[in-house]
């Protein structure tokens, strides 16, 4: 059942591929929408079949494949990766559809979408440490391409970087997952099997250092992040709503499910690290982003800010934090793949993203107000204004660390006024006051460039004013993967939160 | 920053000087022009005309309502009015009440100056007695400040007046625009002659203003208050109106403790020909509200004209307010013709030098205003 989302747009991109030349420019786009869909809706029936009340791995999958190598083909999902395959079934049909029919070589760029759809998801579902990484390096070939072809004047340098960046990410990812699989004598890759480790805190504290930073390459955390301005900037619009969207979850996805699903004890030990690391994150991603003018730069930053919450979250490890990192990473999803479409929007109308040329653009016939509209409602939700899925990522996120890391947590509540003060600077300097006259032929925004960013917007605000609706899936999991800190307490420096089950009423 | 400093004149303005020496128009004559001010022409007729026959009606059949609720009814009031009205499918009344408040308040010409004579005083105070006597409202307040409704008769002075001046604007537009579709107007120097013949013939119509209190004729301008219709209605609506305006509407902001505006109203520049189409409303008289009302009856070539642009009807307010901005500078034109010392056709160097100084007059005023802006556009 899990393998449709994976096999079923490899199927998609095999066939656009295919197409004869003559049609492709007309067809591509449209297949590639009709498989979007079905991914789109098989994540609804995989919803539909998922069982909130149920913590553990459920729709399990197992197939023996190269068993030497310990690799076998297992699927499962739960509460943690639930909510992200639905994320990239949302966002892979809404950049399809956001997608110009007449894109440069369109049947390279369709398949790409599809194939990195399918590396993301196997990753979110590959319950194989080794699964998970061909998964994982699978969708960065994709995304490598999508900069390199598709990107800006920079490309070649931004995509070379990003590919750099990843490539070391995932060989320490690898060294790590060998390091497991080999030093507790378990023999294989089986995720459920590894752990039960039993290796000395001496060795499981190296292993999760280097899936820290392994993975903090992908998250990014500071300073590892410094493809990812570049790749954003670079990348096409819609590869950077992917990228923002769901292959920055990559990397805290498996923070969590590799580094404190395997390691809880190690986790709490370097639990204090990762806190700063999530401080640093916050503020120097926030202050620099009050430096950018480039509203993509700005956007970027913003992330790299807001990917420190999560961080924060995941350190303090407690049951109702572990839910607010799922509720962040959604939330963040969301948010910033809303941002990057509508500064996407605004540079092809306007030919630039420079906060210093662009003005007025809220004038109500000749600029772009219904962009401008939605660019204020996601970046008051990117502030973390109450009734808006922001707050309720980041009050969860405060609320559950601030008992394990106050100062921390103090620190970064500092990053959402920061997130303020840059996003109000952008909105005032590039919405606000009289359209400029060089900007005042702007041509027509389409609803194809609308409709992406208003579903986006609905959601924000759905979930905002209905936080249940996402933290039902991941309760139980967090619960579960909580308890798993509770289970080493007695061996600890801190003492995790205890926050009583169930988290909703 | 707005500033006040005003500028020397730029060479910019040299052309259009020159072009109006020889008998053009301070609008540039291009075929795109012609269809742009004609088709505006067309469709502001037929909102004068709307305009024009409400402001009548509330001159004569609001006399001294206090709280006329249905003054845009233009006394038909039912249902389905009232649903259209709430709906917003209406013309909006409001734009031309703001033009009839500006002409108000900053006078000029025969009408305000009558207006503060004993004359006119005595006149309204008879009609205001015939109307409120028997009224337990009015009277005490009549009665309380002797002066209110006499404000208020000064202000109804003025919906009748401008009201008897669209009037005649409307029925010019018009006439224009069908001899347009007849051929017979072809470049923007025939548009300005058309207005300024249009303004001379109906510069000695008399503007006269009565009320009807129970059967009886109140004269409250009678015609022996020598009132007309181009000294007294036409170049004090120009001046108000198309230059002056008010400051205080639109999304531009004026600080007026910062000097910004100026204490002298004679120097505002808050007026339709300044008014910046991007954001609509960026000056004086909310010209969005006469956009709105415009956009209803566009004549189909002109529609086709907007409907080409970039943007297609995305920005039909703004191109209305640019066409518009055109035509009123052709009526502007026309009133620069109109009041020129001696023909333009003159041999008489003195006589040149008289006309030339007239027109370097009005177009460095207006140097500041759109009128560069439509040089080129």
């Amino acid at each position: 059942m899990l393998s449709v989302l994976v096999w079923v747009p490899l199927v998609g991109a095999l066939i656009i591929a295919c197409l004869p030349d003559a049609i492709a420019p007309v067809r591509s786009r449209q297949i590639a929408l009709v498989f979007a869909t079905g991914i789109l809706v098989w994540t609804g029936v995989i919803l539909a079949q998922f069982d909130p009340a149920i913590p553990g791995i459920q729709l399990f999958e197992s197939l023996v494949w190269l068993e030497p190598l310990g690799l076998s083909y297992q699927m499962g999902v739960d509460g943690l990766s639930v909510p992200l395959i639905a994320m990239n079934g949302l966002l892979v049909w809404l950049v399809i559809y956001s997608s110009e029919a007449d894109v440069r070589r369109p049947k390279l760029y369709y398949s790409l979408m599809l194939i990195l759809s399918a590396g993301v998801v196997g990753a979110f579902l590959a319950q194989n440490l080794l699964l998970f990484f061909l998964f994982y390096e699978v969708e960065l070939i994709p995304l490598y391409l999508l900069i390199a072809i598709w990107g800006g004047a920079r490309r070649a340098y931004a995509a070379m970087k990003f590919l750099i960046y990843t490539a070391i990410s995932g060989i320490l990812i690898l060294a790590a997952f060998f390091g497991i699989a080999l030093l507790s004598g378990v023999g294989n890759f089986d995720y459920a099997q590894l752990q039960e480790h039993s290796l000395p805190m001496a060795t499981q504290m190296i292993l999760l250092t280097t899936i820290l930073v392994g993975f903090g390459i992908k998250i990014p955390i500071v300073p590892f992040h410094t493809w990812l301005p570049d790749a954003h900037v670079e990348a096409p619009t819609q590869a950077s709503v992917l990228l923002a969207g769901v292959l920055l979850k990559l990397g805290t996805y498996g923070l969590i499910r590799f580094g404190l699903g395997l390691f809880p004890d190690a986790w709490q030990v370097l639990a204090p690290v990762l806190a700063m690391l999530a401080v640093v994150n916050v503020l120097y991603g926030s202050f620099v982003a009050i430096a950018q003018t480039d509203m993509k730069k700005i956007v970027a930053y913003s992330s790299v800010g807001h990917m420190g919450y999560i961080l924060l979250a995941a350190a303090a490890a407690t049951p109702l934090s572990l839910s607010g990192t799922i509720v962040q990473m959604v939330s963040h999803g969301l948010i910033s793949a809303l941002l990057f479409f509508l500064v996407g929007v605004i540079y092809e109308k306007t030919g630039t993203r420079d906060v210093n040329v662009l003005c007025g653009l809220l004038a109500p016939e000749r600029g772009l107000p219904l962009i401008g509209s939605l660019m204020v409602v996601g970046v008051m939700a990117s502030a973390g204004i109450p009734g808006m899925m922001g707050f309720i990522a980041e009050f969860i996120v405060y609320r559950s660390s601030l008992p394990i890391f106050p100062v921390e947590t103090l620190l970064c509540m500092l990053g959402t006024a920061l997130t303020a003060v840059y996003f109000l600077n952008l909105i005032n300097r590039t919405f606000f006051g009289r359209l400029t006259d060089n900007l005042a032929h702007l041509p027509p925004v389409s609803w194809k460039d609308r409709i992406p960013s208003i579903v986006m917007v609905a959601l924000v605000i759905v979930f905002g004013l209905q936080p249940g609706w996402v933290l039902r899936w991941s309760e139980q999991t967090s619960i579960a993967l909580g308890q798993l800190g509770d289970r080493t307490t007695t061996t600890l420096v801190i003492s995790p939160l205890k926050t009583p089950a169930p988290l909703i009423p | 920053m707005v500033s006040l400093e005003s500028k020397p004149a730029s060479a910019a303005i040299n052309p259009i000087i020159l072009r109006i020496e020889q008998g053009g128009a301070l609008l540039p004559d291009t075929p795109e022009n012609v269809i742009e001010v004609v088709g505006i022409l067309k469709s502001y007729g037929i909102v004068l005309d709307a305009y024009w026959r409400n402001l009548t009606y509330i001159a004569n059949e609001q006399f001294l309502v206090l709280f006329p609720f249905f003054k845009y009814f233009n006394g038909e009031v039912n249902l389905d009015k009232l649903l259209k009205h709430w709906w917003h499918d209406r013309i909006n009344y409001e734009f031309a009440e703001y033009c009839m408040k500006a002409m108000f308040w900053h006078g000029g010409g025969g009408l305000d100056a009558y207006l503060d004579t004993p004359e006119f005083e005595a006149l309204a105070k008879s009609a205001i007695q015939a109307k409120v006597s028997g009224n337990l409202l009015m009277a005490p307040l009549n009665r309380l400040t002797p002066q209110f409704l006499v404000e208020q008769v000064r202000q109804l002075c003025y919906y009748s007046a401008l009201g008897q001046f669209w009037d005649v604007m409307s029925d010019m537009f018009l006439v224009l625009s069908d001899r347009y579709d007849r051929g017979e107007i072809t470049s923007i120097a025939d548009v300005v002659t058309h207005v300024k013949n249009g303004l001379v013939a109906a510069a000695a119509k008399p503007i006269t203003y009565h009320v009807n209190i129970d059967g009886k004729p109140y004269p409250i301008l009678p015609e022996s208050a020598g009132l007309t219709f181009l000294a007294d209605t036409a170049l004090p609506y120009v001046e108000t109106v198309f230059l002056r305006s008010f400051p205080f509407f639109g999304t531009v902001s004026y600080n007026a403790q910062a000097n910004q505006i100026s204490p002298d109203q004679a120097d505002f520049t808050y007026g339709a020909l300044f008014a910046d189409p991007l954001p609509i409303g960026g000056a004086g008289i909310p010209p969005t509200l006469l956009m709105q009302d415009l956009r209803h009856f566009i004549p189909d070539y002109l529609h086709q004209v907007y409907q080409g642009g970039i943007r297609g009807e995305d920005d039909l307010r703004v191109k209305l307010c640019i066409s518009f901005q055109k035509s009123m500078f052709c009526v502007t034109s026309g009133a620069i013709f109109g009041l020129m010392p001696h023909p333009l056709d003159t041999t008489n160097p003195s006589e040149q030098a008289a006309n030339r100084s007239h027109i370097t007059d009005w177009v460095k005023r207006l140097e500041d205003s759109r009128l560069l802006q439509v040089q080129s556009s």
